[in-house]
């Protein structure tokens, strides 16, 4: 039982707490992973909270999950499996690549994740964006770049916000994101909140949160999930904003 | 000539009465039909904790597919000695819904848990989603409830708010030392209590 730890037995005891809580900082879970190799009681508070920890989302009041969710996954899913069993058992063996990023493929992951993503982008459904043009809003065409150059890719400006719309778009990489950023001149590109996924039809939109005054392109980057502070890779779609 | 599909062989309703570990060693093996039993079975966990955490429908629906994707793509590296596959779903969810909301303003975050904590958890009307209780989630938050509000506090800005113990302890103006411990004797009493109905295995 938990009564017969005390923390003379470690003072980093109530590191275990925040560990299990996904509330230590990045520097210290390094430091607290490390320091568990070697302390057997962290290890065992570690053990003993996390089954805690794992019991709080079932404290949420269940929600139906919308009717459309499990369709949109199920097809992704579906059209991945028919080519990894056409493809044969190796087929989603992680691809292990010793090239600079810059030079891999973007779905490193498998050829079958790569295939569906082709496939996925072959088969794509344009899903008809409405233009209704209500108060001033502008339509700025962007481009698709390397793995991403079949995308159909516009910036909706006005009424305040911005939007961007995205067509025949391959889905991320597994594990990965896309993630919009905002470039001033020749300064780095600004990270945004804005994430965000496309449908197993390669269509996606998602609001630039950022007030685009003073910004000369849109970019987006395909990142780690939960996004990056600054593009750990190079750019798939540009908007190149006209000085208005 | 058409390949067998995998559906002739292992039937939904035979898939149904298997255990989630048994389907995951299908998924594994990608099974598209295995895999959608799992997501019946989670599909609304998953959702209702990205939307806890996250506080906005349309992101909870996309946490959850990525998260369910993500289920798909690593079938293989499932491991059963580590817990059980609604453990392991409803944490991919829970870090990606961390990760999206530690993109978010500390202010919006701060809102949000706020309100989750009093409202939305709370809330018995949520537009357009649909509660359907059960007893072991009222007897969790029943065990969460009981805990001194100071110690609920920071486990729920920690785990739901995606605020580390520093940002807490700035938030609330005590020392960090002071919410480490507050978070630690929270989940000990909370354990105790989850053991005493059964809910854990001890």
């Amino acid at each position: 039982m938990s009564q017969r730890e005390s923390d003379f037995d470690c003072a980093r005891l109530n590191d275990a707490a925040a560990y299990v809580l996904g509330a230590l900082q990045d520097a210290e879970l390094a430091s607290f992973r490390e320091h568990m190799d070697g302390c057997a009681h962290c290890r065992a508070q570690v053990a003993e909270l996390q089954t805690v920890a794992d019991e709080l989302p079932m404290s949420v009041p269940a929600a139906a999950a919308p009717a459309s969710l499990r369709g949109r996954i199920l097809a992704s899913v579906r059209s991945e499996a028919e080519l990894l069993n056409a493809a044969g058992p190796a087929a989603d063996e992680p691809v292990k690549s010793a090239r600079p990023w810059y030079r891999r493929n973007d779905f490193v992951l498998g050829a079958g994740a790569a295939a569906a993503a082709g496939l996925a982008a072959l088969i794509a459904v344009l899903i008809a964006v409405g233009s209704s043009s209500h108060g001033a809003v502008t339509t700025i065409p962007g481009k698709g770049i390397g793995v991403a150059r079949t995308a159909e890719v516009s910036l909706k400006r006005g009424n305040g916000r911005a939007e961007l719309v995205v067509a025949h778009m391959p889905p991320p990489a597994l594990g990965r994101i896309y993630e919009v950023w905002l470039v001033h001149g020749k300064a780095a590109p600004k990270a945004t909140n804005a994430l965000f996924s496309v449908t197993s039809g390669g269509s996606g939109e998602v609001d630039v949160p950022n007030s685009l005054h003073g910004v000369d392109e849109v970019l987006v980057t395909s990142e780690p999930a939960g996004g990056s502070l600054h593009p750990t890779r190079p750019p798939v779609i540009a908007v190149p904003l006209t000085a208005s | 000539m058409p390949r067998l599909r995998r559906s002739s062989v292992n039937s939904k309703d035979r898939l149904r009465k298997l255990a989630d570990e048994e389907l995951m060693e299908l998924v594994a093996g990608n099974d598209a039909d295995a895999f959608e039993v799992v997501l019946e079975r989670h599909e609304d966990a998953a959702f209702a904790l990205a939307y806890r955490i996250c506080g906005k429908r349309s992101v909870a629906e996309d946490i959850a597919q990525e998260s369910f994707l993500a289920v798909w793509r690593s079938g293989t590296r499932y491991d059963r000695t580590r817990g059980s596959v609604r453990t392991w779903t409803l944490g991919i969810v829970h870090n990606r819904a961390v990760d999206a909301l530690r993109r978010n303003s500390v202010h919006e975050r701060r809102r949000l848990s706020d309100e989750g904590i009093e409202e939305t958890l709370e809330a018995p009307e949520r537009t357009e989603v649909q509660a359907v209780e059960n007893a072991t989630s009222r007897e969790i938050r029943g065990a969460l409830g009981e805990l001194p509000s100071e110690q609920r506090r920071v486990i729920e800005l920690a785990y739901f708010g995606g605020f580390t113990h520093m940002e807490i302890a700035s938030m609330l103006g005590m020392p960090i030392g002071t919410v480490k411990g507050r978070m630690r004797l929270g989940l000990q009493k909370l354990r105790g209590q989850l053991q005493g109905w059964g809910a854990l295995s001890s």
